[in-house]
């Protein structure tokens, strides 16, 4: 057991290297923007999935908070020149703020139902700032101001340090995640993903439990969605509250492994690679490719494989580590 | 004035006849089945595509594409429930909720890469064609929409009530385990009740020909109309569904009229919400979930 978890904390060092010295390897800028791309969306994949796989519920109204984050910086930058550092986090409690009546309102609902209130409430948001053109430039959307190499008003003039700020972003994630799994909240929420009823039974505060993990993935959401669009220096409700940001945060939770620490962080890497695979044998003109071949993997993985290809991976290593000698299989890499 | 507003109410209804065939699919699967089909408006997507090309190619009316395309989407539901969904019943709400959403998505994306993004239209005989009562213009294809959705929701009441299958599936709607003692086989109503609820998407899909176009995502107009009118006619409540489906068509008209084009949907998602704050259990009472 012991020499199990070493053994783990010993391959996350590895990754972390890797990680770190990546940019330092490959010089393409094509390939750093997959690499942005891949830790963004595993990111708030990792946010979702405290929702999502903890609590078990099925969120598809991520875009909500994403949207939320991304407009708060950008109009705090524009218009009072404050750092998008300092609207980040803003941009993050205000994502909590609203997550408090938009969960007394979803959390009516169980299951699917609750999916669907949550797909309302983005699409609301989006109607909303679609509507309201004077609060912030409406459908056309805006363009950053581009203030060169400014540090310390994120904006870089070269890939790599946007990289190693949605790096940050991950780590801290996943540091979360890991925290809380092995807090009594973690318990809690697996209780409530279980079976809520039989948690609310036995003591369990289930509308406080779901209330407090709702505020946190949705703070953490919103940091990715001003992250974003630092990164492309654009802004409008059909990118910020873009249904496909949903999608994704639940999909490479999905694919990976729902409840568990790096399952949207191995989703996150087989779909994206998978994506710039297809876009290089197809190129990026036939739309639909992308999308259908998700949704048969999606497709596969609930059919034959509904706790995540994690799972898969673990076996295969568990098999792979302990075939000479001769152990049984242990506890899994991440509890 | 008054006649704007009767002009709106009347538009509303008679698109709430489409929104309650796609709408009392959806219920019907969840009160039979027990999971939602996000896949539902691909189904109505599907019936277009096939009274479009039955209309273009062979020259065939959408109402009588109607026939065929309602047949199609029966047999579509059938293989959907037997192979697909029946492999998830004894799992959790996340494959479940999933596996539906997965296949709306692929079902988009394929129309996509097969028919591409571009609108298709079917002009008949009657598309422009309007009844004039007093000051309120009547569109004669809409007319026959909402006239042959009433029937065919009548159809399904009487079958639900009047027929062996029907009362089984009603039986195996409200307690599983009881249906099975008393010899129903859920598998085969589970089979026809998926069938019955894509073969309603078909027939919307083939009324909807005469007067709207088809295109990939044109489902989703219907499908979020379609839970809304789900959660505020109470879950698994057919009527509820249908009378629900077309108040939300009268309130989407009347937002488009008053207050702007762009402002159908939030009407709606606002009364989901407000259902939600105020009775989340619909307005037809009943039990939550």
């Amino acid at each position: 057991m012991r020499r199990f978890v070493s053994q783990g904390g010993f391959w996350v060092g590895a990754l972390a290297v890797i990680a770190v010295a990546l940019p330092l390897l490959v010089s393409s800028t094509f390939a750093i923007d997959i690499f942005i791309r891949i830790l963004l969306f595993a990111f708030i994949g990792v946010a979702w999935n405290l929702m999502g796989g903890y609590a078990k519920q099925l969120s598809l109204g991520h875009a909500a908070y994403f949207g939320l984050g991304a407009y708060t910086s950008t109009i705090l930058l524009i218009r009072y020149g404050v750092s998008p550092w300092i609207g980040m986090l803003a941009g993050g409690i205000v994502a909590m703020l609203a997550s408090l009546p938009i969960g007394a309102l979803c959390f009516r609902l169980r299951g699917p139902y609750f999916a669907i209130a949550t797909i309302a409430t983005a699409q609301v948001l989006m109607l909303l700032f679609l509507k309201f053109r004077d609060f912030a430039w409406g459908a056309e959307g805006t363009t950053m101001p581009n203030l060169g190499d400014a540090p310390l008003m994120m904006q870089f003039d070269s890939k790599a340090p946007y990289y190693y700020v949605v790096l940050v972003l991950l780590a801290v994630g996943l540091a979360i995640t890991y925290w809380i799994e092995r807090s009594w909240m973690g318990y809690y929420l697996v209780a409530v993903g279980e079976d809520e009823d039989a948690a609310e039974a036995i003591g369990v505060d289930t509308l406080r439990i779901k209330r407090n993990i709702y505020l946190i993935s949705a703070f953490l959401t919103a940091l990715a969605g001003t992250f974003y669009v630092q990164y492309i220096y654009f802004i409008d409700p059909n990118t910020a509250f873009s249904f496909n940001v949903s999608v994704e945060a639940a999909l490479v939770s999905i694919v990976g492994g729902i409840g568990t620490l790096w399952g949207p962080v191995v989703g996150t890497v087989l779909l994206e690679a998978t994506s710039a695979l297809l876009q290089s044998w197809f190129g990026s003109g036939h739309g639909g490719v992308q999308l259908t071949v998700y949704s048969l993997i999606l497709i596969a993985v609930i059919l034959w494989r509904p706790n995540g290809l994690i799972g898969l991976f673990t076996e295969l290593y568990q098999r792979f580590a302990y075939a000479g000698a001769g152990r049984a299989k242990e506890v899994p890499l991440d509890g | 004035m008054l006649t704007t507003i009767a002009q709106a109410v009347v538009n509303g209804l008679l698109i709430g006849g489409i929104y309650a065939l796609v709408s009392i699919g959806v219920t019907l699967i969840f009160g039979v089945v027990k999971i939602v089909n996000f896949a539902q408006g691909e189904f109505v997507m599907i019936g277009m595509y096939i009274s479009f090309f039955l209309a273009t190619s062979f020259g065939i009316d959408p109402l009588i594409a109607l026939v065929i395309s309602m047949l199609a989407l029966f047999f579509i539901g059938v293989l959907l429930q037997h192979f697909l969904i029946r492999r998830v019943l004894a799992l959790g709400d996340m494959p479940q909720i999933f596996l539906t959403f997965a296949l709306s998505l692929l079902l988009v994306n394929i129309a996509l890469l097969l028919f591409t993004a571009n609108y298709r239209t079917v002009q008949t005989a009657y598309s422009e064609t309007a009844i004039h009562v007093g000051a309120i213009n009547v569109p004669l294809a809409k007319l026959i929409a909402f006239a042959v959705a009433m029937l065919l929701s009548g159809l399904l009441w009487m079958f639900l009530h009047g027929t062996d299958l029907g009362k089984a599936m009603r039986a195996a709607s409200q307690n599983r385990d009881v249906a099975m003692l008393m010899g129903i086989n859920p598998d085969r109503v589970y089979c026809v009740a998926v069938g019955v609820a894509l073969a309603l998407a078909g027939a919307a899909g083939s009324l909807l020909m005469p007067f709207y176009p088809a295109y990939p995502l044109v489902g989703q107009n219907f499908v979020l109309m379609a839970f809304v009118a789900v959660v505020l006619g109470t879950l698994g409540n057919i009527t509820g569904a249908l009378i629900a489906s077309l108040m939300m068509g009268v309130a989407e008209s009347l937002g488009i009229q008053f207050v702007g084009a762009d402002s159908g949907l939030i009407v709606v998602f606002g009364m989901l919400l407000l259902t939600l704050a105020l009775r989340p259990n619909g307005l037809f009472g009943g039990w939550s979930r």
